[in-house]
Protein backbone atom coordinates (compact mmCIF):
# COMPACT_ATOMS: atom_id res chain seq x y z
CA UNK A 1 0.00 0.00 0.00
CA UNK A 2 2.83 2.08 0.60
CA UNK A 3 3.05 2.18 -3.36
CA UNK A 4 -0.20 4.44 -3.17
CA UNK A 5 0.59 6.69 -0.36
CA UNK A 6 3.59 7.99 -3.00
CA UNK A 7 1.53 8.11 -5.42
CA UNK A 8 -1.08 10.37 -4.05
CA UNK A 9 1.16 13.46 -3.97
CA UNK A 10 2.65 13.07 -6.92
CA UNK A 11 -0.40 13.02 -8.72
CA UNK A 12 -1.79 16.13 -7.06
CA UNK A 13 1.34 17.99 -8.60
CA UNK A 14 0.16 16.39 -12.26
CA UNK A 15 -3.19 18.28 -11.57
CA UNK A 16 -2.18 21.36 -10.78
CA UNK A 17 0.09 21.58 -14.17
CA UNK A 18 -2.76 19.52 -16.05
CA UNK A 19 -5.29 22.06 -14.73
CA UNK A 20 -4.11 24.92 -17.16
CA UNK A 21 -5.99 23.07 -20.14
CA UNK A 22 -9.47 23.53 -20.42
CA UNK A 23 -12.12 21.72 -18.40
CA UNK A 24 -9.40 19.16 -17.89
CA UNK A 25 -9.74 18.97 -14.08
CA UNK A 26 -13.41 18.69 -12.49
CA UNK A 27 -13.95 18.11 -8.60
CA UNK A 28 -17.52 17.10 -7.45
CA UNK A 29 -17.83 17.72 -3.64
CA UNK A 30 -20.83 16.48 -1.42
CA UNK A 31 -21.12 17.97 2.40
CA UNK A 32 -23.50 15.48 3.99
CA UNK A 33 -25.25 16.35 7.55
CA UNK A 34 -27.50 14.57 9.52
CA UNK A 35 -29.85 14.47 12.20
CA UNK A 36 -30.29 11.11 13.56
CA UNK A 37 -32.19 9.17 15.83
CA UNK A 38 -31.31 5.25 16.97
CA UNK A 39 -32.52 2.59 19.17
CA UNK A 40 -30.43 -0.56 19.75
CA UNK A 41 -27.00 -1.37 20.65
CA UNK A 42 -23.65 -0.21 20.41
CA UNK A 43 -23.09 0.09 16.71
CA UNK A 44 -20.34 -2.33 15.65
CA UNK A 45 -18.19 1.04 14.67
CA UNK A 46 -18.50 1.90 18.03
CA UNK A 47 -17.14 -0.78 19.43
CA UNK A 48 -20.67 -2.73 20.20
CA UNK A 49 -22.05 -5.56 17.68
CA UNK A 50 -25.18 -3.45 16.12
CA UNK A 51 -25.78 -3.35 12.42
CA UNK A 52 -26.52 -0.06 12.04
CA UNK A 53 -24.36 2.91 11.30
CA UNK A 54 -25.48 5.04 14.75
CA UNK A 55 -26.65 4.08 17.73
CA UNK A 56 -28.57 5.64 21.12
CA UNK A 57 -24.58 7.13 21.93
CA UNK A 58 -24.45 8.37 18.52
CA UNK A 59 -27.66 10.67 18.16
CA UNK A 60 -28.14 14.28 17.25
CA UNK A 61 -26.56 16.01 14.83
CA UNK A 62 -23.64 14.16 12.62
CA UNK A 63 -21.32 14.49 9.92
CA UNK A 64 -22.83 12.23 7.19
CA UNK A 65 -19.58 12.42 5.20
CA UNK A 66 -17.89 15.10 3.29
CA UNK A 67 -16.34 14.14 -0.17
CA UNK A 68 -14.33 15.72 -2.71
CA UNK A 69 -14.26 13.86 -6.09
CA UNK A 70 -11.76 15.16 -8.24
CA UNK A 71 -11.44 13.53 -11.80
CA UNK A 72 -8.13 14.79 -14.00
CA UNK A 73 -8.67 14.22 -17.76
CA UNK A 74 -5.18 13.90 -18.59
CA UNK A 75 -5.30 13.03 -22.11
CA UNK A 76 -8.54 12.49 -24.33
CA UNK A 77 -8.55 9.24 -23.30
CA UNK A 78 -6.78 8.71 -20.01
CA UNK A 79 -8.24 10.26 -17.22
CA UNK A 80 -7.46 9.86 -12.89
CA UNK A 81 -9.81 9.59 -10.34
CA UNK A 82 -10.23 9.93 -6.99
CA UNK A 83 -12.28 10.02 -3.44
CA UNK A 84 -11.13 11.78 -0.98
CA UNK A 85 -13.26 11.09 2.17
CA UNK A 86 -13.77 12.89 6.05
CA UNK A 87 -15.69 11.13 8.33
CA UNK A 88 -16.67 11.88 11.90
CA UNK A 89 -15.86 8.02 13.39
CA UNK A 90 -12.41 7.56 12.43
CA UNK A 91 -11.22 6.87 15.95
CA UNK A 92 -7.55 8.15 15.66
CA UNK A 93 -7.37 7.20 12.28
CA UNK A 94 -6.83 9.33 9.71
CA UNK A 95 -9.40 12.12 9.36
CA UNK A 96 -9.07 12.46 6.03
CA UNK A 97 -8.42 9.36 4.13
CA UNK A 98 -9.21 8.32 0.23
CA UNK A 99 -11.29 5.65 -0.91
CA UNK A 100 -10.74 5.84 -4.50
CA UNK A 101 -7.69 6.42 -6.62
CA UNK A 102 -7.30 5.05 -10.10
CA UNK A 103 -6.51 5.78 -13.44
CA UNK A 104 -9.24 4.99 -16.04
CA UNK A 105 -8.26 4.22 -19.98
CA UNK A 106 -11.08 4.78 -22.37
CA UNK A 107 -9.61 4.52 -26.13
CA UNK A 108 -12.37 5.98 -28.93
CA UNK A 109 -13.53 2.59 -30.19
CA UNK A 110 -13.37 1.90 -33.45
CA UNK A 111 -15.24 -0.88 -33.62
CA UNK A 112 -18.26 -2.06 -31.92
CA UNK A 113 -16.27 -3.58 -28.84
CA UNK A 114 -15.11 -0.89 -26.84
CA UNK A 115 -12.17 -1.84 -24.17
CA UNK A 116 -11.57 0.35 -21.06
CA UNK A 117 -9.32 -0.55 -18.38
CA UNK A 118 -8.95 0.76 -14.68
CA UNK A 119 -5.33 0.58 -12.56
CA UNK A 120 -5.74 1.31 -8.98
CA UNK A 121 -7.83 1.34 -6.24
CA UNK A 122 -11.59 1.30 -6.81
CA UNK A 123 -14.71 -0.52 -6.02
CA UNK A 124 -15.48 -4.03 -8.14
CA UNK A 125 -18.82 -3.33 -10.55
CA UNK A 126 -21.15 -5.24 -8.76
CA UNK A 127 -23.67 -2.92 -7.50
CA UNK A 128 -26.73 -1.69 -9.44
CA UNK A 129 -27.66 0.71 -6.31
CA UNK A 130 -24.36 2.03 -5.77
CA UNK A 131 -24.38 3.99 -8.43
CA UNK A 132 -23.59 7.31 -6.88
CA UNK A 133 -19.84 9.00 -6.93
CA UNK A 134 -17.96 7.24 -3.98
CA UNK A 135 -20.66 4.20 -3.31
CA UNK A 136 -23.38 6.47 -2.61
CA UNK A 137 -26.60 5.05 -3.47
CA UNK A 138 -29.12 7.04 -5.44
CA UNK A 139 -31.87 5.38 -4.11
CA UNK A 140 -31.10 5.64 -0.26
CA UNK A 141 -28.90 7.15 2.33
CA UNK A 142 -28.21 3.56 3.55
CA UNK A 143 -27.38 0.91 1.06
CA UNK A 144 -28.81 -2.89 1.18
CA UNK A 145 -26.35 -5.27 3.22
CA UNK A 146 -25.08 -6.54 0.10
CA UNK A 147 -23.66 -3.60 -1.04
CA UNK A 148 -22.89 -2.22 2.49
CA UNK A 149 -20.38 -5.41 2.44
CA UNK A 150 -19.41 -4.70 -1.11
CA UNK A 151 -18.31 -0.99 0.28
CA UNK A 152 -16.90 -2.04 3.56
CA UNK A 153 -14.66 -4.95 3.14
CA UNK A 154 -13.59 -4.51 -0.60
CA UNK A 155 -11.28 -2.63 -2.79
CA UNK A 156 -10.01 -3.58 -6.08
CA UNK A 157 -6.21 -2.62 -5.11
CA UNK A 158 -5.15 -3.70 -9.04
CA UNK A 159 -6.38 -3.67 -12.60
CA UNK A 160 -9.69 -4.18 -14.82
CA UNK A 161 -10.10 -4.94 -18.26
CA UNK A 162 -14.02 -3.86 -19.39
CA UNK A 163 -14.42 -5.49 -23.19
CA UNK A 164 -17.82 -3.73 -24.09
CA UNK A 165 -20.10 -4.31 -27.21
CA UNK A 166 -21.81 -1.53 -28.01
CA UNK A 167 -25.22 -2.63 -30.05
CA UNK A 168 -25.87 0.67 -31.53
CA UNK A 169 -24.12 0.68 -34.54
CA UNK A 170 -26.13 -2.83 -35.33
CA UNK A 171 -29.52 -1.48 -34.90
CA UNK A 172 -29.64 -2.94 -31.11
CA UNK A 173 -30.15 -0.37 -28.33
CA UNK A 174 -28.32 -2.37 -25.55
CA UNK A 175 -24.70 -3.36 -24.40
CA UNK A 176 -23.02 -6.65 -23.42
CA UNK A 177 -19.99 -6.23 -21.20
CA UNK A 178 -17.24 -8.56 -19.94
CA UNK A 179 -15.16 -7.74 -17.23
CA UNK A 180 -11.91 -9.19 -15.50
CA UNK A 181 -9.55 -7.95 -12.78
CA UNK A 182 -6.56 -9.17 -10.81
CA UNK A 183 -5.69 -7.58 -8.06
CA UNK A 184 -3.79 -7.75 -4.22
CA UNK A 185 -4.16 -6.21 -0.77
CA UNK A 186 -7.63 -7.62 -0.17
CA UNK A 187 -6.58 -10.61 2.16
CA UNK A 188 -8.38 -9.45 5.28
CA UNK A 189 -11.79 -9.73 3.21
CA UNK A 190 -14.18 -11.45 5.08
CA UNK A 191 -12.83 -10.65 8.48
CA UNK A 192 -15.69 -8.41 9.12
CA UNK A 193 -18.29 -10.71 8.28
CA UNK A 194 -17.34 -13.58 11.57
CA UNK A 195 -16.90 -10.34 13.61
CA UNK A 196 -20.40 -8.62 13.27
CA UNK A 197 -22.00 -10.56 10.45
CA UNK A 198 -23.71 -8.06 7.59
CA UNK A 199 -24.63 -4.84 8.70
CA UNK A 200 -26.11 -1.97 7.23
CA UNK A 201 -24.24 1.67 7.09
CA UNK A 202 -23.44 3.83 4.25
CA UNK A 203 -20.07 3.79 5.95
CA UNK A 204 -17.60 2.10 3.36
CA UNK A 205 -13.71 1.98 4.57
CA UNK A 206 -11.27 4.00 2.97
CA UNK A 207 -7.72 2.93 1.76
CA UNK A 208 -5.36 3.89 4.96
CA UNK A 209 -8.23 3.63 7.77
CA UNK A 210 -10.28 0.84 9.28
CA UNK A 211 -13.83 0.06 10.52
CA UNK A 212 -15.24 -0.64 14.24
CA UNK A 213 -13.14 -0.24 17.30
CA UNK A 214 -10.26 -1.31 17.75
CA UNK A 215 -10.18 -0.66 14.28
CA UNK A 216 -10.02 -3.74 11.47
CA UNK A 217 -7.81 -2.97 8.52
CA UNK A 218 -8.66 -4.40 5.25
CA UNK A 219 -6.06 -3.49 2.97
CA UNK A 220 -2.94 -5.53 3.29
CA UNK A 221 -1.64 -8.18 1.15
CA UNK A 222 -0.36 -11.24 3.40
CA UNK A 223 0.02 -14.37 1.25
CA UNK A 224 1.47 -12.63 -1.94
CA UNK A 225 -0.96 -14.53 -3.99
CA UNK A 226 -3.13 -11.89 -6.09
CA UNK A 227 -7.02 -12.50 -6.02
CA UNK A 228 -9.77 -12.39 -9.23
CA UNK A 229 -13.03 -11.66 -10.09
CA UNK A 230 -14.57 -12.16 -13.47
CA UNK A 231 -18.16 -10.56 -14.57
CA UNK A 232 -20.59 -10.22 -17.22
CA UNK A 233 -23.46 -7.21 -17.71
CA UNK A 234 -25.84 -6.65 -20.14
CA UNK A 235 -27.91 -3.62 -20.69
CA UNK A 236 -31.47 -4.24 -22.87
CA UNK A 237 -32.56 -1.04 -23.76
CA UNK A 238 -33.00 1.58 -21.25
CA UNK A 239 -35.17 -0.61 -18.83
CA UNK A 240 -33.34 -3.95 -18.10
CA UNK A 241 -29.85 -4.16 -16.84
CA UNK A 242 -28.32 -7.44 -15.47
CA UNK A 243 -24.69 -7.77 -13.74
CA UNK A 244 -23.25 -11.46 -12.47
CA UNK A 245 -19.82 -11.45 -10.93
CA UNK A 246 -17.51 -14.32 -9.77
CA UNK A 247 -15.39 -12.53 -6.68
CA UNK A 248 -12.42 -14.69 -5.70
CA UNK A 249 -9.57 -13.22 -3.92
CA UNK A 250 -7.33 -16.57 -4.12
CA UNK A 251 -5.95 -15.96 -0.48
CA UNK A 252 -4.28 -18.45 1.24
CA UNK A 253 -6.03 -19.32 4.47
CA UNK A 254 -3.16 -20.58 6.54
CA UNK A 255 -0.96 -17.20 5.75
CA UNK A 256 -0.27 -14.86 8.65
CA UNK A 257 1.74 -12.01 9.25
CA UNK A 258 4.08 -11.42 12.25
CA UNK A 259 1.75 -8.64 13.09
CA UNK A 260 -1.31 -10.94 13.65
CA UNK A 261 -2.64 -9.98 9.84
CA UNK A 262 -5.06 -13.44 8.77
CA UNK A 263 -5.67 -13.57 4.49
CA UNK A 264 -9.07 -14.61 4.49
CA UNK A 265 -9.94 -17.03 1.77
CA UNK A 266 -13.40 -15.30 0.59
CA UNK A 267 -15.05 -16.64 -2.84
CA UNK A 268 -18.92 -15.49 -3.94
CA UNK A 269 -21.14 -14.53 -6.81
CA UNK A 270 -23.77 -12.20 -7.06
CA UNK A 271 -26.34 -11.47 -9.38
CA UNK A 272 -28.31 -8.45 -10.08
CA UNK A 273 -31.08 -7.12 -12.41
CA UNK A 274 -32.55 -3.71 -12.50
CA UNK A 275 -35.92 -3.26 -14.00
CA UNK A 276 -36.86 0.47 -15.25
CA UNK A 277 -41.08 -0.68 -16.58
CA UNK A 278 -41.74 3.46 -16.98
CA UNK A 279 -40.16 6.12 -16.07
CA UNK A 280 -40.99 6.50 -12.72
CA UNK A 281 -40.35 2.99 -11.86
CA UNK A 282 -36.82 1.26 -10.66
CA UNK A 283 -36.99 -2.22 -9.59
CA UNK A 284 -33.64 -3.10 -8.63
CA UNK A 285 -32.79 -7.16 -6.84
CA UNK A 286 -29.20 -8.81 -6.10
CA UNK A 287 -28.55 -11.96 -4.57
CA UNK A 288 -24.77 -13.02 -3.10
CA UNK A 289 -23.65 -15.68 -1.76
CA UNK A 290 -20.29 -17.21 -0.91
CA UNK A 291 -17.57 -18.56 1.74
CA UNK A 292 -14.87 -17.59 3.71
CA UNK A 293 -12.22 -19.47 5.65
CA UNK A 294 -9.28 -19.15 7.51
CA UNK A 295 -6.78 -21.10 9.51
CA UNK A 296 -4.94 -24.23 8.39
CA UNK A 297 -5.95 -27.65 8.79
CA UNK A 298 -8.43 -29.13 10.88
CA UNK A 299 -9.20 -25.91 13.11
CA UNK A 300 -10.09 -23.73 10.58
CA UNK A 301 -12.39 -21.22 10.23
CA UNK A 302 -15.30 -21.70 7.63
CA UNK A 303 -18.17 -19.85 6.96
CA UNK A 304 -21.14 -19.67 4.52
CA UNK A 305 -22.83 -16.40 3.82
CA UNK A 306 -25.76 -15.27 1.92
CA UNK A 307 -27.72 -11.75 1.42
CA UNK A 308 -30.05 -10.79 -0.78
CA UNK A 309 -32.38 -7.31 -1.36
CA UNK A 310 -35.45 -5.73 -3.48
CA UNK A 311 -35.96 -2.61 -4.02
CA UNK A 312 -39.06 -0.50 -5.62
CA UNK A 313 -38.16 3.03 -5.92
CA UNK A 314 -40.83 5.83 -7.68
CA UNK A 315 -39.80 9.02 -8.88
CA UNK A 316 -41.11 11.92 -9.93
CA UNK A 317 -41.18 15.67 -10.48
CA UNK A 318 -37.87 16.54 -7.37
CA UNK A 319 -39.06 13.66 -5.55
CA UNK A 320 -38.02 10.19 -5.28
CA UNK A 321 -39.56 7.38 -2.91
CA UNK A 322 -37.91 4.21 -1.75
CA UNK A 323 -38.70 0.56 -0.44
CA UNK A 324 -36.06 -2.21 -0.08
CA UNK A 325 -36.54 -5.49 1.80
CA UNK A 326 -33.20 -6.76 2.82
CA UNK A 327 -32.56 -10.72 3.65
CA UNK A 328 -28.82 -12.00 5.01
CA UNK A 329 -27.28 -15.11 6.94
CA UNK A 330 -24.13 -16.41 8.36
CA UNK A 331 -23.32 -19.77 8.55
CA UNK A 332 -20.25 -20.81 10.63
CA UNK A 333 -19.84 -24.82 9.41
CA UNK A 334 -16.44 -25.25 11.58
CA UNK A 335 -13.28 -23.40 13.38
CA UNK A 336 -13.43 -21.42 16.54
CA UNK A 337 -13.32 -17.67 15.95
CA UNK A 338 -15.47 -15.75 19.09
CA UNK A 339 -17.06 -18.87 21.29
CA UNK A 340 -20.74 -18.62 20.18
CA UNK A 341 -20.66 -19.62 16.35
CA UNK A 342 -20.98 -16.64 14.21
CA UNK A 343 -24.43 -17.80 12.90
CA UNK A 344 -26.53 -14.48 11.73
CA UNK A 345 -29.30 -14.53 10.16
CA UNK A 346 -31.43 -11.06 10.28
CA UNK A 347 -33.94 -9.21 7.91
CA UNK A 348 -34.69 -5.48 7.47
CA UNK A 349 -36.55 -3.08 6.02
CA UNK A 350 -35.62 0.99 4.67
CA UNK A 351 -37.93 3.27 3.57
CA UNK A 352 -36.37 6.11 2.26
CA UNK A 353 -37.86 9.93 1.02
CA UNK A 354 -35.73 12.23 -1.32
CA UNK A 355 -36.40 15.45 -2.50
CA UNK A 356 -33.73 17.22 -4.47
CA UNK A 357 -34.39 20.98 -4.24
CA UNK A 358 -32.24 23.24 -6.66
CA UNK A 359 -29.05 22.01 -8.65
CA UNK A 360 -26.85 21.47 -4.99
CA UNK A 361 -29.26 20.62 -2.69
CA UNK A 362 -30.78 17.46 -1.68
CA UNK A 363 -32.90 16.22 1.46
CA UNK A 364 -33.53 12.83 2.35
CA UNK A 365 -35.55 11.20 5.24
CA UNK A 366 -34.81 7.60 6.15
CA UNK A 367 -36.28 5.07 8.25
CA UNK A 368 -34.81 1.64 9.09
CA UNK A 369 -35.38 -1.07 10.99
CA UNK A 370 -33.39 -4.78 11.38
CA UNK A 371 -34.11 -7.35 13.00
CA UNK A 372 -30.75 -10.00 13.60
CA UNK A 373 -29.82 -12.79 15.29
CA UNK A 374 -26.35 -13.02 16.41
CA UNK A 375 -24.71 -15.12 19.20
CA UNK A 376 -21.50 -13.42 19.64
CA UNK A 377 -23.58 -10.76 21.58
CA UNK A 378 -24.19 -13.03 24.33
CA UNK A 379 -20.26 -12.69 24.83
CA UNK A 380 -20.70 -8.67 25.55
CA UNK A 381 -23.82 -9.54 28.08
CA UNK A 382 -26.52 -8.86 25.39
CA UNK A 383 -28.93 -11.07 24.06
CA UNK A 384 -28.59 -12.64 20.49
CA UNK A 385 -31.70 -11.66 19.76
CA UNK A 386 -31.91 -7.60 18.71
CA UNK A 387 -34.35 -5.05 16.77
CA UNK A 388 -32.66 -1.92 15.62
CA UNK A 389 -34.25 0.86 14.09
CA UNK A 390 -32.47 4.00 13.30
CA UNK A 391 -34.33 7.55 11.55
CA UNK A 392 -31.88 10.46 9.71
CA UNK A 393 -32.90 13.12 7.78
CA UNK A 394 -29.69 14.56 6.10
CA UNK A 395 -29.19 17.85 4.22
CA UNK A 396 -26.64 17.01 0.85
CA UNK A 397 -25.05 20.05 -0.89
CA UNK A 398 -23.32 18.76 -3.98
CA UNK A 399 -21.42 21.19 -5.86
CA UNK A 400 -18.83 20.87 -9.13
CA UNK A 401 -16.04 22.95 -9.87
CA UNK A 402 -14.41 22.88 -13.44
CA UNK A 403 -11.04 24.20 -14.31
CA UNK B 1 -46.55 9.56 -43.89
CA UNK B 2 -45.13 6.50 -42.14
CA UNK B 3 -46.87 4.24 -40.15
CA UNK B 4 -46.75 1.77 -37.87
CA UNK B 5 -48.10 -1.86 -38.24
CA UNK B 6 -51.19 -0.53 -36.29
CA UNK B 7 -51.50 2.26 -38.11
CA UNK B 8 -49.98 5.09 -36.09
CA UNK B 9 -47.98 7.49 -37.50
CA UNK B 10 -43.79 7.03 -36.57
CA UNK B 11 -41.54 9.97 -36.34
CA UNK B 12 -37.97 10.50 -36.37
CA UNK B 13 -38.20 8.50 -39.93
CA UNK B 14 -35.56 9.54 -42.70
CA UNK B 15 -37.31 9.66 -45.99
CA UNK B 16 -35.34 10.37 -48.89
CA UNK B 17 -36.79 10.82 -52.70
CA UNK B 18 -34.13 10.06 -54.95
CA UNK B 19 -35.36 11.29 -59.28
CA UNK B 20 -35.38 8.69 -61.55
CA UNK B 21 -33.91 10.52 -63.81
CA UNK B 22 -31.42 13.40 -63.58
CA UNK B 23 -32.71 16.58 -62.86
CA UNK B 24 -30.37 19.39 -63.45
CA UNK B 25 -29.99 22.28 -60.04
CA UNK B 26 -31.29 19.54 -57.68
CA UNK B 27 -28.50 19.07 -55.33
CA UNK B 28 -27.88 22.19 -54.50
CA UNK B 29 -25.12 23.32 -51.98
CA UNK B 30 -25.69 21.62 -48.73
CA UNK B 31 -26.39 24.00 -45.94
CA UNK B 32 -24.33 23.57 -42.85
CA UNK B 33 -26.55 21.31 -40.02
CA UNK B 34 -26.26 20.76 -36.32
CA UNK B 35 -26.17 18.00 -33.64
CA UNK B 36 -26.33 19.54 -30.59
CA UNK B 37 -25.74 17.47 -27.26
CA UNK B 38 -28.29 18.63 -24.48
CA UNK B 39 -29.14 16.72 -21.30
CA UNK B 40 -26.83 13.94 -21.97
CA UNK B 41 -28.63 13.24 -25.55
CA UNK B 42 -28.08 13.89 -29.12
CA UNK B 43 -30.46 17.02 -30.45
CA UNK B 44 -31.99 15.71 -33.26
CA UNK B 45 -31.00 12.32 -32.32
CA UNK B 46 -31.63 11.54 -36.09
CA UNK B 47 -30.21 14.10 -38.15
CA UNK B 48 -30.80 13.41 -42.64
CA UNK B 49 -27.82 15.66 -44.52
CA UNK B 50 -26.99 15.99 -48.45
CA UNK B 51 -23.69 14.31 -48.97
CA UNK B 52 -20.81 16.87 -48.72
CA UNK B 53 -22.76 18.65 -45.62
CA UNK B 54 -20.91 20.36 -42.84
CA UNK B 55 -22.04 19.21 -39.33
CA UNK B 56 -21.44 21.15 -36.17
CA UNK B 57 -21.08 19.24 -32.31
CA UNK B 58 -21.63 22.08 -29.80
CA UNK B 59 -21.45 20.83 -26.39
CA UNK B 60 -24.42 22.66 -24.18
CA UNK B 61 -23.81 20.75 -21.27
CA UNK B 62 -21.82 21.42 -18.42
CA UNK B 63 -20.09 17.95 -18.72
CA UNK B 64 -17.70 16.99 -21.61
CA UNK B 65 -18.30 14.72 -24.45
CA UNK B 66 -16.31 12.75 -26.36
CA UNK B 67 -18.07 12.50 -30.03
CA UNK B 68 -17.20 9.16 -32.38
CA UNK B 69 -18.50 7.00 -34.92
CA UNK B 70 -16.87 4.23 -36.53
CA UNK B 71 -19.47 3.72 -39.56
CA UNK B 72 -17.77 3.14 -42.75
CA UNK B 73 -19.79 6.03 -44.16
CA UNK B 74 -17.97 8.58 -41.48
CA UNK B 75 -14.78 7.31 -38.83
CA UNK B 76 -14.03 10.39 -36.83
CA UNK B 77 -13.29 11.39 -32.98
CA UNK B 78 -13.96 14.55 -31.72
CA UNK B 79 -13.20 15.60 -27.97
CA UNK B 80 -15.68 18.32 -26.65
CA UNK B 81 -15.06 19.85 -24.08
CA UNK B 82 -16.54 22.37 -22.31
CA UNK B 83 -16.19 25.93 -23.87
CA UNK B 84 -14.06 24.18 -26.50
CA UNK B 85 -15.19 24.84 -30.53
CA UNK B 86 -13.95 22.54 -32.56
CA UNK B 87 -14.44 22.74 -36.81
CA UNK B 88 -17.40 20.50 -38.10
CA UNK B 89 -17.35 17.59 -39.55
CA UNK B 90 -17.79 16.60 -43.37
CA UNK B 91 -19.96 14.45 -44.13
CA UNK B 92 -18.83 13.24 -47.60
CA UNK B 93 -20.11 9.76 -48.12
CA UNK B 94 -23.68 8.73 -48.34
CA UNK B 95 -24.64 5.77 -45.87
CA UNK B 96 -25.24 5.66 -41.82
CA UNK B 97 -23.24 7.06 -39.52
CA UNK B 98 -23.84 6.05 -36.09
CA UNK B 99 -22.67 8.43 -33.13
CA UNK B 100 -21.91 7.95 -29.91
CA UNK B 101 -20.76 9.45 -26.84
CA UNK B 102 -17.44 7.89 -25.34
CA UNK B 103 -17.94 9.29 -21.97
CA UNK B 104 -21.63 8.29 -21.63
CA UNK B 105 -22.90 4.87 -23.63
CA UNK B 106 -26.15 5.86 -23.35
CA UNK B 107 -26.05 8.59 -26.23
CA UNK B 108 -26.67 7.73 -29.41
CA UNK B 109 -27.20 9.66 -32.34
CA UNK B 110 -27.62 9.17 -36.10
CA UNK B 111 -26.97 11.01 -39.27
CA UNK B 112 -28.05 9.66 -42.60
CA UNK B 113 -26.14 10.63 -45.40
CA UNK B 114 -28.01 10.67 -48.89
CA UNK B 115 -27.33 11.49 -52.14
CA UNK B 116 -30.85 12.05 -52.95
CA UNK B 117 -31.46 16.13 -53.39
CA UNK B 118 -35.13 15.42 -51.86
CA UNK B 119 -34.95 14.40 -48.20
CA UNK B 120 -36.54 14.89 -44.64
CA UNK B 121 -37.47 13.76 -41.47
CA UNK B 122 -41.06 12.51 -40.25
CA UNK B 123 -42.69 14.47 -37.32
CA UNK B 124 -43.90 13.01 -34.92
CA UNK B 125 -47.23 12.07 -35.91
CA UNK B 126 -45.08 10.09 -38.94
CA UNK B 127 -45.89 12.77 -41.37
CA UNK B 128 -43.34 14.05 -43.47
CA UNK B 129 -44.00 16.72 -46.89
CA UNK B 130 -41.31 17.53 -49.69
CA UNK B 131 -41.41 20.56 -51.43
CA UNK B 132 -40.74 21.71 -54.81
CA UNK B 133 -40.24 18.60 -56.64
CA UNK B 134 -40.21 18.84 -60.15
CA UNK B 135 -42.88 16.23 -62.08
CA UNK B 136 -41.44 13.10 -62.51
CA UNK B 137 -41.07 9.16 -60.67
CA UNK B 138 -39.14 9.10 -57.42
CA UNK B 139 -37.62 6.04 -55.47
CA UNK B 140 -38.69 6.57 -52.10
CA UNK B 141 -36.25 5.25 -49.27
CA UNK B 142 -36.97 4.85 -45.61
CA UNK B 143 -34.87 4.58 -42.89
CA UNK B 144 -35.24 5.11 -39.25
CA UNK B 145 -33.57 3.78 -36.02
CA UNK B 146 -36.36 2.14 -34.76
CA UNK B 147 -37.73 0.43 -37.72
CA UNK B 148 -37.23 -3.60 -38.04
CA UNK B 149 -38.52 -3.99 -41.21
CA UNK B 150 -35.50 -4.21 -43.98
CA UNK B 151 -35.12 -1.21 -45.90
CA UNK B 152 -35.62 -2.47 -48.91
CA UNK B 153 -38.87 -3.80 -48.15
CA UNK B 154 -39.57 0.07 -47.73
CA UNK B 155 -38.72 1.35 -50.84
CA UNK B 156 -41.70 3.08 -52.88
CA UNK B 157 -41.95 4.09 -56.12
CA UNK B 158 -44.25 7.73 -56.37
CA UNK B 159 -45.45 10.04 -59.53
CA UNK B 160 -44.92 13.44 -58.89
CA UNK B 161 -47.33 15.08 -61.46
CA UNK B 162 -47.65 19.04 -62.13
CA UNK B 163 -49.11 20.95 -59.36
CA UNK B 164 -50.95 18.13 -57.40
CA UNK B 165 -48.03 16.33 -55.45
CA UNK B 166 -48.18 12.99 -54.49
CA UNK B 167 -48.47 11.07 -51.85
CA UNK B 168 -46.94 8.01 -50.39
CA UNK B 169 -48.30 6.44 -47.05
CA UNK B 170 -45.52 3.67 -45.68
CA UNK B 171 -47.28 0.95 -43.63
CA UNK B 172 -44.53 -1.26 -41.49
CA UNK B 173 -45.26 -5.09 -40.97
CA UNK B 174 -43.02 -5.53 -38.55
CA UNK B 175 -43.32 -3.98 -34.80
CA UNK B 176 -40.73 -1.33 -33.80
CA UNK B 177 -38.19 -1.48 -31.37
CA UNK B 178 -38.12 0.18 -28.33
CA UNK B 179 -37.53 3.73 -28.52
CA UNK B 180 -35.73 5.35 -25.48
CA UNK B 181 -37.93 7.35 -23.46
CA UNK B 182 -36.48 10.68 -22.31
CA UNK B 183 -36.41 9.93 -18.16
CA UNK B 184 -35.69 13.08 -15.85
CA UNK B 185 -33.30 11.12 -14.19
CA UNK B 186 -30.56 12.86 -11.81
CA UNK B 187 -27.75 11.58 -13.82
CA UNK B 188 -25.18 13.95 -13.17
CA UNK B 189 -24.56 12.03 -9.86
CA UNK B 190 -24.42 9.15 -11.54
CA UNK B 191 -21.37 7.36 -13.08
Amino acid sequence: MRWVQRLVPWTFMLWTAGAAAQDSLTVNGDIDVRWVQASGVTSFLNGGLGLLRFDPDHEGIRLGRAFLAPNWRATDIVSVHAVIDAYDDYHERNAVDVSEFYVDVRPFPTGPIRWRARVGAFYMPVSLENRGIGWTSVYTITPSAVNTWIGEEFRTIGAEVEARWLGASSGYLGEVAVVAAAYGWNDPAGVLLASRGFGLTDRPSTLFGGLGRPPIEFYHEIDRKPGYYGGLSWKHHDWLEVRALRYDNHADPGAETDAGGYAWQTRFYSLGASVEPSEHWTLIAQYLNGNTAVGAGSQQFYMRFHADFALASFEWARERLTLRYDNFDTNQVSGFFFGPPSDETGHGWTLAWSHQSGEHWQFVAEWLRVASDFPPRIALGESAALVESQFQLAARYRFRLAW
Amino acid sequence: MIVDRDGRGVGEVVVAAMPAAVIPGAAPDPKPAVMDQRNLEFVPRVLAVAVGTSVEFPNNDSVSHQVYSFSPAKRFQLPLYKGQTHPPIIFDRPGLVVIGCNIHDAMVGYIYVTDAPYFGITAAAGGLTLKDLPKGDYRIAVWGPYIADAPASLVRTVHVDGDEGATARVQLSLALRARPEPRPRRRDWEY
